[in-house]
């Protein structure tokens, strides 16, 4: 059985790509050796057509049947290392963060 | 498992059968590496597509009575019949949890199946990396690489390493047969760059290669397979399942890209070709009985020193035994074997014999 993923995009601006990189990384390293939560993954997007607009999309899927990955995702969003993770995102974008929620309905295989 | 009863090797198996099936019922890939691996490690034949499920607080009770090490290599034998799907399904990986849980193992590799099962896979590569390599890479004495320049990694190559790289090539002034020579020879005749050299492989890894000519597996996908299944049950600490697990990631399922040390390919499933679940549960068996007569990592033993002595003589202090007849019937070829190398390697092999083919 297939269960629907859930998706969050932060859409930022930043002078330091470099600074987002890390952070996200930092952030898998410790996701890799925590127990399993809903969170599977980020990409971080760079856009062409605007220099200084980043992308970041965060996966979340389905842990326990009994609970969506929409579910799974704003568990993740009420822990304390994901409130200081936000903080320090926001150390390196200038402005706010927009962020965006999304059901998916089709992946690739 | 070896020594078991008949009766407890079953009810083993059925517990295990029912932790890995999916809801349509084990798969043949399952069934036929569980079936070697039981066969090689107990001698009892259990087909594995007929048995009856066993629940997670009856295997429980079955394995009361055996100890933590015993019990986890159990979850890690679910955790290989989890390792060989794609897709994963995500009640396979909770249930594998569930029986882990049952019989008292809190195993990461558990884990790593479970975010495979999630699509987590870059999440799960790192999981693997830290359990298996990097924590023990931070306590382990490195003396025995014989490196001379800082290596930050254990799949780093940390550069040129002259000094390294000449130890290497002096193999090739040992006596035929020796430990040495013999893995000089293998480098040589594949075309192969010497640990030490600016396009070697990292000193670490390079300790394999003298584990490859002592249990004697070729280097195709399938030598490498069985060489880190061997190599993996050989160390006493658990961790050494990551790499079986790695192994399955890059040329079976395809769940894991790149290591820095090999990429994946899976342009053939390399566990589930004819003869591989005997060649691998063989690999197994004998990397359990090097673990119980040596109970040192193969990682850590010093090679350089070992260099001049007779690879049999090795073999000899290492603890290893031959492989099985049902190994060698399943063409499990040695380390000189044309067999066990890949098209690349012999493409090489035959320019530098001379041409031949």
């Amino acid at each position: 059985m297939r269960y629907m993923n859930f998706t969050q995009t932060i859409t930022v601006r930043s002078e330091h790509p470099e600074e987002l990189v890390k952070l996200l990384d930092d952030w898998d390293r410790n996701q890799a050796s925590a127990d399993i939560m809903g969170y599977i993954g980020t990409h971080l997007l760079a856009d062409r057509e605007d220099p200084g607009s980043y992308l970041i999309v965060a996966e979340f899927a389905v842990v326990d049947p009994d609970v969506s990955a929409v579910d799974e995702a704003a568990r993740n969003n009420d822990r304390p290392e994901t409130q200081e993770w936000a903080r320090k995102l926001l150390e390196v974008i200038d402005g706010d963060p927009a962020y965006h929620h999304y059901d998916e309905l089709y992946r690739t295989g | 498992m070896a020594g078991d009863t008949p009766e407890h090797v079953l009810l083993v198996s059925r517990g295990m059968a029912t932790a890995v099936a999916p809801d349509d019922g084990i798969t043949h890939v399952q069934a036929e590496l569980l079936h070697a691996i039981t066969l090689a490690l107990t001698g009892e034949d259990v087909n594995y597509l007929e048995l009856e499920p066993l629940g997670s607080d009856e295997l429980a009770d079955v394995l009361r009575e055996r100890d933590q090490t015993y019990r986890q290599r159990i979850v890690h034998h679910m955790v290989l019949g989890e390792l060989v799907l794609r897709p994963l399904p995500l009640e396979v990986s909770r249930r594998v949890e569930v029986y882990a849980t049952a019989i008292g193992v809190e195993d990461r590799f558990v884990r790593v199946a479970r975010r495979y099962a999630m699509g987590a896979y870059g999440l799960a590569w790192k999981d693997l990396q830290r359990s298996g390599f990097t924590e023990h890479w931070e306590q382990a004495d490195r003396s025995a690489l014989r490196a001379t320049v800082d290596v930050s990694g254990p799949f780093e190559g940390g550069g040129a390493d002259p000094e390294l790289e000449a130890k290497w090539e002096a193999f090739r002034e040992l006596p035929e047969g020796s430990l040495g020579r013999s893995v000089w020879q293998m480098y040589d005749g594949r075309g192969f760059a010497l640990p030490g050299s600016a396009h070697g492989p990292s000193p670490y890894l390079a300790q394999h290669d003298f584990v490859h000519v002592i249990a004697d597996y070729g280097t195709n996908l399938k030598g490498e397979v069985e060489v880190f299944a061997f190599l993996g049950r050989a160390d006493p600490d658990p961790k050494g399942f990551a790499w079986l697990a790695t192994l399955i990631g890059l040329f079976e399922t395809g769940y894991i890209e790149d290591t820095g040390f090999f990429e994946r390919d899976v342009r053939e499933h390399n566990v589930r070709a004819p003869g591989m679940s005997t060649r691998l549960a063989d690999a197994i068996a004998r990397g359990k009985a090097v673990c119980e007569y040596y109970e040192t990592d193969l990682f850590e033993v010093d090679y350089h020193e070992l260099a001049p002595r007779a690879v049999e003589e090795v073999r000899e202090m290492l603890g290893v035994v031959p492989k099985s007849a049902e190994a060698l019937a399943s063409d499990s070829p040695g380390i000189f074997d044309r067999a066990g190398m890949s098209e690349l390697q012999r493409r090489i092999a035959d320019a530098r014999a001379g041409g031949e083919a």
